[in-house]
């Protein structure tokens, strides 16, 4: 493993490139491979929802939390799912200490934007009585260990963590919401399975699932959300610049990789399951 | 914040059998189970889980000090960042460390300093950053406990380990290691922290209401349990050696 407590240097910078020109990586993986993906839900027993996800070294243990609040005046009937992400010292010497950082604040703008655009959460459902009493669910995440695309270790962590949620069930009862005895679980929760999908670039290479040493040495990102059918969001960051082509090929190639993604997690499976 | 499920306490904490509300005698500990190098960025690291405590600490140093003019010139500074993950109690946590963290990160940083070697470092810190992922009463100790075996695993020169667990009264009884609710409707919560290298007493903080006698039987009491706590944090750091030198021998074993 690299060692992350220094600057990678050009002749490493041209290792990384030169390999990846021959469409070889250090770790061994093609260019359109993922680093291995290992899920546990409901890791933590203090929130309603949680979910530890490692992206092969990459890990960050998500949890859910809600509360009764009123809704936004301008969506009177629908419950809100907000997301944080926390880069904390502890995963890497480069994360530092302080409020959320543009890293962070990116990471949970870039997961959150594709879940949102996604109807991922039932927005719908999660309102108890329109103008007065909605869910809020917040969604968040930690970074345990960095080794490169937190995005897509945390876009994976946070639908797991709102898909393993249980949250209580409450009606309104004409001046307060109270609860039912039942909960609302997995298809209540959450509707479709955007995944979010990114792709590092060197000079005109476009490779899957940057690790840390390629995302530092890397001109730039592009992470591109999709549901089975359609692109929900994209993110482009860092200093470089794509073809109109290129993106064409991506959001196609996304499509393709998220199906196969999709099915290779099964994500539905760490549903909830109440007696 | 308004909850659809109250936090609610129980009126006794013992059930009718004697036994604590999770099964337990008066004298046992919950189910521990501690890992070190977990992770890998990490000068040195740890994982405890106790009971459903969750925490993870990681040691990075001797390194520079930033700030800069925190630094001494005779000799390392050790600092303790103890934070909680927000949905690692049952309100959702504010996401800035509020005064409890700071006070805790203190506690532990003066409990862990008499252990080191500090004046081998003049000009440098060494930080451990904890993190609570899950939370069920005693997160201090279990924190210095599991923050010990991290500064152990990154190699650093150690006078002894330090562990740290909970006594109290609850229902007008002496137990050990108490749980959430044990904690907050009990009448009594005594975290103590024993470094092993002079037998004496490193953390100590006391809320509620004991004679001298319940005190003196509680601080024994804890004495003990210490013991278990410690030859499992023992065992652990051995664990990962054997599991090395296991690794080179089939290494070597594969050459031949």
């Amino acid at each position: 493993m690299m060692d992350v407590k220094r600057v990678i240097s050009t002749i490493e910078r041209k290792y990384i490139k030169n390999n990846l020109k021959k469409e070889e990586r250090l770790d061994g993986r093609g260019l359109w491979d993922y680093r291995e993906f290992k899920i546990t839900p409901n890791f933590v027993a203090a929130a309603e929802g949680s979910a530890d996800v490692s992206l092969g070294e990459t890990r960050i243990i998500t949890g859910l939390k809600y509360d009764i609040g009123t809704p936004f005046p301008d969506l009177p009937d629908e419950g809100v799912c907000t997301i944080m992400a926390e880069l904390i010292p502890l995963a890497s010497p480069l994360f530092e200490r302080g409020p959320p950082d543009e890293q962070s604040i990116e990471l949970a703008r870039v997961v959150d934007r594709g879940i949102r655009h996604a109807d991922c959460v039932q927005t719908k459902k999660l309102c108890i009585e329109a103008e007065k009493a909605v869910y809020i669910l917040f969604v968040d995440m930690y970074v345990i260990n960095y080794e490169g695309n937190l995005i897509d270790c945390g876009g994976v962590s946070a639908l797991t963590t709102l898909i393993s949620a249980q949250l209580p069930e409450g009606k309104w009862n004409g001046e307060d919401v109270e609860w039912t005895g039942g909960y609302f679980t997995g298809k209540d929760i959450v509707n479709e399975l955007p995944l979010v999908i990114t792709y590092g670039k060197i000079d005109d290479i476009i490779f899957l699932d940057p690790d840390l040493p390629e995302e530092l040495v890397c001109d730039g990102r592009i992470s591109i959300s999709s549901t089975e059918e359609k692109i929900t969001s994209i993110q482009k960051s860092g200093v470089a610049t794509f073809s109109f082509d290129e993106i064409k090929m991506l959001c196609s190639k996304s499509l393709e990789i998220g199906k196969k993604l999709r099915k290779d997690l099964n994500l539905w499976q760490y549903k909830a399951n109440i007696e | 914040m308004v909850l659809l499920i109250k936090d609610e306490y129980p009126e006794k904490l013992f059930q009718e059998n004697g036994k604590r509300l999770d099964g337990r005698d008066k004298k046992e500990l919950r189910p521990i189970k501690m890992e070190v190098d977990v992770l890998k960025n990490a000068d040195g690291s740890a994982y405890i889980e106790w009971g459903n405590n969750k925490i993870f600490a990681a040691v990075f140093g001797p390194r520079e000090v930033h700030p800069h003019h925190l630094s001494k010139p005779d000799k390392g500074i050790l600092r303790v960042f103890y934070r909680m993950a927000t949905y690692s109690v049952f309100d959702r946590k504010r996401p800035a460390p509020g005064r409890r963290e700071k006070e805790i990160s203190m506690i532990i940083a003066d409990c862990l300093e008499p252990v080191l070697f500090l004046e081998l470092y003049p000009g440098t810190a060494f930080e451990i950053f904890i993190q609570v992922i899950d939370a069920d009463g005693g997160t201090r100790c279990a924190s210095t406990t599991v923050a010990s075996l991290a500064l152990a695993d990154a190699g650093i020169p150690m006078k002894s380990l330090v562990t740290a667990l909970a006594v109290g009264k609850i229902d007008g009884e002496l137990v050990v290691d108490l749980s959430g609710i044990e904690d907050k409707a009990g009448e009594a919560d005594l975290p103590i922290a024993i470094t092993w290298f002079n037998d004496e007493i490193s953390l100590l903080q006391f809320d509620g209401e004991m004679d001298l006698s319940e005190l003196d039987t509680v601080l024994k009491d804890a004495k003990e349990a210490a013991k278990k706590i410690y030859e499992i944090q023992v065992n652990t750091l051995k664990n990962k050696y054997i599991s090395i030198q296991n690794n080179i021998e089939k290494e070597k074993g594969g050459e031949d």
